[in-house]
């Protein structure tokens, strides 16, 4: 299973819309990685992650995330998190990112 | 009566995913639920991830992963040869201030019900791990 991702620039929203899709892993962490700075560097607006796709995830990619978040509130910008799966929330859950990455409403 | 299971794997990322398929199939075969195998399967991921990144230099040498199947319990031992570390010098990551790595053994730590950490520089690196049935 590799890691396919989906970048686009809402202009109605004005962000950026990245769709993750199979599974993020110590092997594939850093495709999301220059991904994301790839996008920022081409328009510094916020980022939402639509995680429907996203099978698995591990701390090598929740790191990814994090750096991310580090380097757009820097800009005083966003990165959250959509439609995570169930097992997927769970690490979010308990590592507290949950609490910076999905917006309440 | 114990059933035991070792897998002698390369110390490269692109075998962490064999060793999460097997242990996800030797959980399921012990009788854990779905949630129990995918904690099962995320922990062991971390502890191999710790052996590649932290353990083996240069993607050099094998690390082991041991699988004890007992009546209650599955324990899981994740071994390499590698460096090792001081574990008096792990801390605890800040929930309120997260960083971008230090979270695969505390991730290990909330999913297992028992964690076991052996590791001296320069001899390598045990990370035992229980979970009940």
């Amino acid at each position: 299973m590799t890691l396919k991702i989906e970048s686009i620039f809402n202009e109605k929203s004005n962000r950026w819309i990245v769709q993750i899709i199979g599974e993020m892993d110590v092997l594939t962490s850093k495709e999301l990685r220059e991904e994301l700075i790839r996008i920022f560097n081409e328009k510094q607006e916020n980022i939402i992650l639509d995680l429907q796709g996203l099978n698995y995830i591990d701390s090598t990619g929740l790191g990814v995330i994090i750096g991310a978040y580090g380097r757009l509130k820097e800009k005083e910008k966003e990165i959250s998190i959509i439609n995570p799966k169930q097992n997927i929330l769970k690490l979010l859950t308990i590592t507290g990112l949950d609490k910076i990455l999905i917006k309440q409403n | 009566m114990t059933d035991f299971l070792k897998f002698s794997i390369p110390g490269k990322p692109e075998y962490v995913g064999v060793v999460r398929l097997a242990v996800s199939s030797i959980a399921n075969r012990a009788g854990f639920d779905i949630e129990a195998i995918e904690d099962i399967k995320v922990a062991v991921a971390e502890a191999c991830n710790n052996a590649i990144l932290h353990g083996i230099s240069d993607n050099c040498c094998n690390f082991e992963v041991g699988c004890f199947l007992e009546n209650d319990r599955l324990i899981i031992e994740i071994e390499d040869k590698g460096h090792g570390y001081n574990m008096n010098e792990y801390v605890a990551p800040d929930l309120c201030n997260p960083k971008e790595g230090g979270l695969g053994i505390f991730i290990i730590k909330t999913l297992m019900d028992e964690v076991e950490i052996l590791s001296n520089t320069g001899e390598g690196t045990m990370i035992k791990m229980t979970k009940y049935i």
